[in-house]
């Protein structure tokens, strides 16, 4: 789709504070049961995922690291084979995802090359690029549904129906397959599904309907590879994203739908919530790369969203956001040292940010909500309306429950190093 | 190359950090690709800081790379702009260690005064989270400390205080109390709340107190030889090791004064070391001697942790509690001889040394000790077996890093450490009265009791804790390695072991197992489990 006129976008330096690609591990090893995700990298990728990943993981884990010590760096290629028999001895995995991190890529092992050479034919061994040399956080997902690919079988052409992009639990994944054929919209499935041998059938003349912003560069894959066609909406998130998302994606299958009342009827259900965001500043600090549908739900409920940023922005995936975001100001990866200075001179009511700043912003006396957070909840579509209004609402609600805080006094001793 | 899911000890960058985030107007900047910054949130979320830790980035792109531009001199400008540290430590991470990047010739290249800044380029494939720390203060200390007079009364350093430490803001107030009670000044508390002029001012003290094995000791061996300070190096955990740590201290502390016509400090009555000023300063001792803690002389215990932690536990189950130490090891292999010294004739085998923490669950597995103090990972790996556990020393979870008052050194610690273990074992007189009618009413125990075992599910020993922290703590659950050939029950078998008290059904049914699979047989029948018990005692 072409943008009817050029969208502003600040670039600066991506002086942020965020997690690199081997984050999406956090959540794929869940998402895909008969999975193990494999990491070759250092003592830095194991202490990561054991401790910024640990703080949030509430289950048994289906990945490790093959972890490279001083003697393997003068290795010309790291061998595996031992430690794919083990875990495929101790976790019977039908597939294994081999995800490359900083240390190797520097040593420019040839992943591609011993991905192909560690998979049989009953266990797959596929690459994934995730270092932080290149991507950030989510965007490691995007790697995965790549490596997935040759793993949808192909659709023969006539076999019309919709493919949703992107990995959400199983409950919104049945919500969203039921508002689909409700609409009359035949579902073909989910990349990625629950189980490596149930990914769907995939070919010209499925539509491919991203929902999450993180994933442009599978559907770019897909479209190229496969001839099927992208959806280029909103992203189903909100009232107004999602009445746009299911507009747009009958529309690929000649169904014209009018979704104004549902659209009025989700607005009026969060009323209570939209009357306390009306007129709020809010900040997005750069995390996720969830930051533009979020922006563009506050913006629409009335918010006044004085910063979005995000690490990667694609003008051409994103652009019904970017077009929707008119008028705010958008940067793509910011320099966390400017945005503190702007969030301390604009004063903004509630800030979007990471794990790694919203407390000390706390320490600053503004309210904040973890980006994080927004991936682990259920927030798609029309049964999300509410739990996504209800994430801002609530840190603002509960701060104006508070007893007053003399940060003099209740925050002595807490980090002397900074007093 | 291992497969590792796990480790005890973070990097060298974290343990470079938890001394700068510490300490006031310093800065560190990793020269480091996007992400491994994650550290920052180890200070944010477990800490909570109230203030953005002093850590940048200096983000290495792939693309950087290819075009051989470094970004390191703009962000040391940038940092320098924005908070004019007096202090920038440039740390290297694994990839740009590998590069062997010249990071003073670019730090350079920043035109920031060369004073302002420390390159600390350990190579971060050889060198672990605590020695990076000790070694990082070693070296601040080596640069700022400097000959001066010494305070007219006596005083101390505290050394090896660090952020993210055990305990740690409980501990230095224990301390604190104890130098209080005694009236000598605490001149220096360092990394942890202290400036580059406070290093400055570590030789005014009359000696240093470096409790901690992993962190502060190198320093205090610098002071001592350079400055010709004192230092106490025990850790006052324990009633007995604090009775002498004390008496130390003031030994030291006169031997000097004597020297400076200070008059000597005298131990008080020890009544003025509890929290009335009124009372014992410790419950422990008396506690030991009670009737209900007769049943803790038997019970087996299991130690295994960092350096210090393992030392000191080792000695107080054994020597204050009376318990029975059936083994005990650390993950710190570059102080492991220094513990196998320290607990010369209380291990009835070799010291277990590993930083895999497969090995360790191995051994729990093998021993089902009664009591396992540990780390984090012990804990989940006794979770899945139903071992009581308490966490003794890093690496941690979020609920070691709690609001209350819960030191392990001095006095009040002895209370914290014995109170753990009591509430972790299983109570003496109601053990017996379970063993001896079975379930004693706990039927509803039963329910947890029965999840499978690979499902981390709310075992009895742990329903002392918090629920919402119970869901967090689920976050480290180890994976589990398959059990080779599983031995099947039959329904009478499965029914009598039911009768069997929850707490120790597991030991009884692997124990059990163990008894089938040497006598030959391929399930465990009523008649087995009938010989087992006879066999075993049980």
């Amino acid at each position: 789709m072409q943008l009817s006129r050029d969208i502003q976008v600040i670039k600066e330096d991506n002086v942020t504070h965020s997690f690199c690609g081997l984050a999406c591990v956090g959540w794929m090893y869940q998402k895909i049961k008969d999975s193990f995700f494999l990491i070759l990298g250092t003592h830095t990728c194991a202490h990561f995922l054991q401790n910024a990943l640990g703080m949030m993981i509430f289950a048994k884990p289906r990945f490790g690291i093959a972890l490279m010590e001083e003697g393997d760096l003068s290795k010309h290629e790291p061998s595996l084979e031992e430690i794919i028999n083990e875990i495929k001895a101790d976790h019977h995995p039908s597939v294994i995802f081999l995800l490359s991190s900083c240390t190797p890529e520097v040593m420019k092992v040839d992943f591609k090359g011993l991905a192909h050479l560690l998979s049989t034919p009953d266990v797959p061994v596929l690459f994934v690029p995730a270092s932080g040399l290149v991507y950030n956080f989510t965007q490691a997902e995007d790697s995965v549904l790549s490596a997935l690919v040759p793993f949808c079988p192909e659709a023969p052409a006539g076999q019309k129906s919709v493919v949703f992009l992107g990995s959400v639990n199983d409950v919104t994944a049945d919500d969203l397959r039921a508002e689909a054929e409700a609409l009359g919209i035949p579902v073909g499935g989910f990349l990625p599904e629950s189980r490596f041998d149930k990914m769907p059938a995939i070919g010209p003349d499925t539509v491919l309907a991203p929902i999450q912003p993180y994933l442009s560069r599978v559907a770019v894959k897909l479209s190229r590879e496969r001839g099927c066609s992208v959806l280029h909406s909103l992203f189903p998130f909100g009232p107004d994203g999602t009445r746009a998302f299911w507009e747009d994606l009958a529309r690929e299958f000649g169904i014209t739908v009018d979704l104004r009342d549902r659209e009025k009827a989700a607005w009026e259900k969060i009323r209570n919530q939209t009357e306390l965001l009306k007129g709020k500043k809010v900040f997005l600090t750069a995390d996720t790369m969830m930051e533009l549908p979020l922006a563009r739900f506050l913006h629409s409920a009335g918010a006044d969203v004085v910063e979005c940023s995000s690490a990667y922005i694609n003008k051409k995936f994103h652009a019904r956001e970017l077009v929707a975001l008119d008028g705010v100001r958008v940067v793509e990866q910011p320099n966390f040292h400017r945005q503190l200075e702007d969030v301390r001179r604009i004063k903004p009511d509630l800030i979007i940010t990471s794990l790694m700043t919203a407390n000390p912003f706390v320490g600053n006396g503004f309210v904040v909500k973890w980006s994080m957070e927004f991936m682990l909840m259920s927030i798609h579509s029309w049964s999300g309306v509410i739990t996504l209004a209800n994430m801002f609402v609530s840190p603002l609600q509960r701060r104006s429950k508070l007893p007053a805080f003399d940060k003099e006094v209740w925050l002595e001793g807490v980090m002397p190093s900074a007093e | 190359m291992r497969l590792a899911f796990w480790l005890y000890e973070g990097t060298a960058l974290h343990g470079i950090s938890r001394v700068t985030n510490s300490m006031k107007g310093v800065h560190t900047v990793y020269h480091a690709p996007q992400g491994d910054d994650y550290i920052t949130a180890t200070y944010t979320m477990l800490e909570r800081t109230p203030q953005f830790p002093g850590l940048s980035i200096s983000v290495v792109r792939g693309r950087d790379l290819a075009q051989g531009v470094s970004r390191l001199p703009a962000t040391l400008q940038q940092v320098e702009h924005h908070y004019s540290p007096e202090l920038i430590v440039i740390a290297p991470s694994c990839s740009t260690a590998l590069l062997q990047e010249d990071l003073h010739q670019l730090a350079a290249h920043s035109g920031l005064p060369q004073e302002k800044i420390l390159v600390y380029a350990l190579n971060p494939f050889r060198v672990s989270e605590n020695e990076a720390a000790d070694g990082l203060l070693t070296e601040l200390v080596k640069r700022f400390a400097a000959p001066q007079e010494k305070t007219a009364l006596p005083s101390v350093n505290l050394l090896g205080f660090t952020s993210l430490g055990f305990h740690l803001r409980a501990n230095l107030t224990s301390i604190r109390r104890m130098l209080q009670t005694l009236g000598i000044a605490v001149n220096v508390v360092a990394p942890w709340g202290a400036s580059i002029d406070d290093l400055r001012k570590l030789p005014a003290a009359w000696l240093n107190i470096a409790p901690y094995r992993e962190i502060g000791t190198t320093a205090a061996e610098y002071l001592a030889k350079t400055f010709d300070m004192p230092a106490i190096y025990d850790a006052p955990i324990g009633v007995e090791p604090t009775l002498a740590w004390l008496r130390s201290l003031i030994d030291k502390l006169n031997a000097i004064g004597a020297e400076r016509g200070v008059p000597p400090i005298v131990l008080p009555q020890l009544h003025a070391f509890s929290l009335d000023g009124l009372s014992a300063p410790s419950g422990v001792p008396w506690f030991a001697r009670t009737a209900d803690m007769e049943s803790f002389s038997n019970k087996r215990a299991f130690v295994f942790g960092d350096a210090t932690h393992t030392v000191a536990l080792v000695k107080f189950l054994r020597n204050e509690l009376g318990m029975q130490i059936i083994g005990a090891g650390t993950y710190l292999e570059r102080h492991a001889d220094w513990v196998r010294k320290e607990l010369e004739g209380y291990l009835p085998g070799a010291l277990i040394v590993t930083d895999k923490f497969q090995d360790v669950a191995q051994i729990i597995d093998d021993e089902m000790p009664d009591l396992v103090c540990g780390t984090q990972m012990e804990r989940h790996s006794c979770r899945k077996l139903d071992v009581p556990c308490m966490v003794v020393c890093p690496p941690t979870h979020i609920e070691n890093h709690l609001l209350g008052y819960y030191p392990f050194f001095g006095f009040d610690g002895a209370d914290v450490i014995a109170d753990r273990v009591y509430l972790s074992c299983k109570l003496g007189l109601e053990k017996h009265l379970i063993d001896f009618f079975g379930d004693a009413g706990l039927e509803y125990e039963e329910h947890e009791a029965s999840a499978p075992p690979e499902e981390p599910s709310a075992t009895p020993s742990d329903s002392n804790e918090h629920p919402s922290l119970e869901i967090a703590a689920d976050v480290a659950v180890i994976p589990v390695v398959a059990e080779d050939g599983e031995m099947k029950w039959s329904d009478e078998a499965e029914t009598m072991l039911k009768k069997v008290p929850f707490f120790v059904r597991k030991k009884v049914r692997k124990n059990t197992e163990t008894f089938a699979r040497e006598s030959g047989a391929n399930m465990v029948s009523i008649e087995v489990f009938r010989q087992a018990k006879e066999s075993l005692g049980g």
